[in-house]
């Protein structure tokens, strides 16, 4: 048995529906974050592999593009978070409820 | 040789971050980096009217110039839609010249932060490739998730923050993963390509799903139903003169980015998106026009009023859905024109709100009530952006609206004229809830224990300067709309007629 | 080609299972002629031979977080050298050595003058 690009998009596939599982029914901001970064990570995966199936290489430098503009948003994420934490013990989504209407 | 003509307008503004950034260290006297930000905005201009006029001023061959293999191509669409970028940024810079001075929450980033997301809207406008539109769509997203999150120990401006952050990246993930599988199957990301790719491939389900995850990835960027949610908290919760930016810099990215996807990559499988692109406007139109009627915060009203927009723009592109290939550069054209006039009516109506809260000391429109007696030019704008919206003559929004309907109606399919009966309907909605607010500002006594704020923020002259261009845009925009046509019409020259 | 291939996993396969032995074989052996003596040091924290102060759960301060954000940062930022690294040479023989080399100065510029801003915000004093 090959490993065909196949398989690799069925990896991506399960690893970002995780993510995006992880997104929806996690309440602790920090780790809907780290769900989206896995999110972001089957795409790199994805890129790559069908970058190397098709012998391309714009796909591995998407990929690249990817990871930087995963990292930035860690740290304007990281910093968000950060400030809630100054002012409150905790990141639960479900307690920001100061706007609604 | 790489064109550096071409590349001028980012360069300047590039270079007008990196000094904003020096300055700030430098002076002690913080609105100089607001000057040093609005000349640099100015400077970006300059170039962007060389290559307008390079034909008949420097003897270029062409307007469009193609760069980097096709990714980055400035022409006309490039040109307005960057202009709108420069004039957004730079009313934004003004409306928060005061408002940030007299926080206690200054940090010379701000203006850094604010130039480096208009930055990413000019990029975004030339973006013809799909790597080149993500890094600029985050450009313009990364810092407006800092800049909603401004008012660091205010809990309500970290619930803005973590919202707009959330959402937005959920949909920075949902977009790429949609561009990884169309660029699975094609083995291209530019649009040029993309728009030629064998019909067989695009036929694939996979195919649609990797479109389907693009459009709702932008879906969150123009805050369209059902991807609503974060805008009106966000819009809220942030400092206002940032929600001026959000809503129109950030909004007019998102729909810059859907359009080259849907007219430059995806011309032919317009019966693929077009009927997705049509729930989603009918839902944006209706949802946000009747949930605006009851909001009791201006801010909130107004972001609500923008989802409703959303949808008004989005109804020629969903038009497209049964219309023939000859029938694209009128959606495109009425798109980009409402989009402009958009711009101009939607600033005038946040720059009213920043001097008005900054006036009575609150958003309720319980204390808005009466504004007229104490603050009548204030309230006399306030009218006239507010009636603008709503879509009244001779205001530039009519213009607009009129624009939608001759392309939605003149395509001349069911999905058309239904998106147009829908949005006939939702005209008549948005006409009260724009009007209720402005007779109670006219009509009503204020309220007795009302606190008015001497003179300041909602009186300086930055703030009158950027009320005044909003209100002679919206003036002259709606008097001669021949402004608006010839710009919407000068960028529709990209749309080949095949597909 | 195939058997030839699976033959690679079968040396792999060989070195797990030796490796694993090994292991058993060392705790085993341990257990047999080890004394025991529990309590008392063996059941502090490890903390690369100091004492430890605190427990395992301490909260690490937080201007910490801005020296890991900078780093990942400038570390991330390093990956787009790689790819201009390789293409050099390919632009050098297409006569635009010199203005690719420029383009790269300029991206590291813009970087350092990042960190330059992060320096005189003074988040980088370490006390």
């Amino acid at each position: 048995m090959t490993l065909t690009p196949g398989w690799f998009m069925a990896v991506a596939a399960v690893l970002f529906a995780l993510g995006g599982a992880g997104v929806l029914l996690r309440r602790n901001a920090l780790v809907m974050f780290m769900s989206i970064e896995l999110m972001l990570n089957a795409v790199n995966l994805s890129f790559v592999a069908t970058s190397k199936a098709l012998g391309l290489v714009e796909g591995q430098v998407a990929s690249l593009f990817v990871i930087v503009v995963a990292a930035a948003e860690v740290t304007v994420g990281l910093a968000i978070i950060v400030a809630i934490f100054h002012r409150r013990p905790s990141a639960d989504v479900d307690e920001l409820t100061e706007l609604h209407g | 040789m790489i064109d550096y003509h071409a590349l001028a307008p980012a360069a300047v503004l590039g270079l007008t971050v990196v000094a904003a950034l020096v300055v700030d260290l430098v002076v002690r006297r913080k609105v100089w980096v607001a000057v040093v930000s609005l000349v640099g905005l100015f400077g970006a201009f300059v170039p962007l009217l060389t290559l307008a006029f390079c034909e008949p001023l420097l003897g270029c061959a062409s307007t469009t110039r193609e760069l980097f293999g096709g990714s980055y191509v400035v022409d006309g669409y490039a040109l307005v839609l960057g202009a709108v970028f420069l004039a957004t940024a730079f009313v934004a810079v003004l409306l928060s010249v005061d408002y940030i001075e007299s926080d206690r929450y200054y940090e010379g980033e701000y203006f850094f932060l604010l130039l480096a997301a208009a930055l990413g809207g000019v990029v975004m406008a030339s973006a013809r490739d799909f790597v080149t539109l993500i890094v600029a769509l985050e450009l313009v997203s990364g810092p407006g998730f800092l800049l909603a999150g401004w008012r660091k120990a205010d809990e309500r401006s970290n619930e803005a923050a973590l919202k707009f952050f959330i959402s937005g990246v959920l949909a920075l993930a949902l977009l790429v993963f949609g561009v990884s599988l169309v660029y699975g199957l094609t083995g291209t990301q530019l649009f040029a390509e993309l728009a030629a790719v064998d019909p067989d491939v695009a036929e694939l389900p996979l195919f649609s799903l990797g479109l389907l995850f693009v459009l709702v990835g932008f879906g969150f960027k123009v805050s369209a139903v059902p991807f609503h949610f974060w805008t009106p908290d966000t819009y809220q919760g942030a400092p206002t003169p940032v929600t001026a930016w959000l809503a129109v810099g950030s909004k007019t990215a998102g729909f810059v980015g859907l359009l080259s996807v849907v007219f430059l990559a995806f011309p032919q499988l317009r019966h693929v998106w077009g009927p997705m692109v049509w729930v989603v406007a009918a839902a944006s139109m209706i949802v946000g026009n009747v949930v605006a009627i009851k909001q009791d915060h201006i801010v909130r009203l107004l972001g609500y009023s923008s989802i409703a927009h959303a949808g008004f723009i989005l109804a020629p592109i969903a038009a497209m859905a049964g219309a023939p290939a000859e029938a694209l550069p009128l959606a495109f054209y009425a798109a980009v024109a409402y989009l402009l006039v958009y711009a101009v009516m939607n600033l005038g109506a946040f720059g009213v709100a920043v001097a008005g809260i900054a006036k009575v000391g609150s958003g309720k429109l319980s204390s808005w009530r009466g504004l007229f007696r104490h603050s009548p030019s204030l309230a006399v704008m306030m009218a006239i952006f507010f009636f603008s919206l709503a879509g009244i003559p001779p205001l530039a929004g009519w213009f607009a609206k009129l624009a939608m309907f001759q392309a939605a109606v003149g395509a001349d399919n069911p999905w058309g004229l239904s998106i147009a009966v829908v949005a006939v309907l939702n005209s008549v909605v948005a006409i009260y809830y724009y009007a209720k607010p402005v007779v109670a500002a006219f009509f009503e006594e204020a309220p007795a224990e009302l606190q008015l704020a001497e003179a300041g923020a909602a009186s300086s002259p930055a703030m009158r300067l950027a009320l005044g261009l909003a209100v002679v845009g919206v003036l002259v925009l709606g008097v001669v709309p021949g402004v608006v046509a010839v710009l919407g019409r000068y960028t529709t020259s990209l749309l080949t007629l095949g597909g | 080609m195939l058997n030839a291939y699976f033959g690679d996993y079968i040396t792999v396969a060989v070195f797990m299972a030796v490796g694993a032995l090994l292991v058993a074989g060392a705790i085993f052996a341990s257990s047999l002629i080890a004394p025991r003596r529990p309590g008392g040091f063996k059941e502090v924290v490890y903390e690369s031979g100091i004492e430890p102060i605190g427990g395992g759960w301490n909260q690490s301060h937080i201007r910490y977080y801005v020296f890991a954000l900078l780093f990942l940062i400038f570390d991330v930022e390093a990956i787009f050298m790689f790819p201009w690294a390789i293409r050099l040479d390919f632009f050098a023989e297409a006569g635009l050595g010199i203005t690719v080399l420029v383009e790269m100065i300029v991206f590291v510029v813009v970087l350092v003058l990042g960190l330059l801003y992060a320096l005189a915000k003074g988040v980088l004093r370490w006390e």
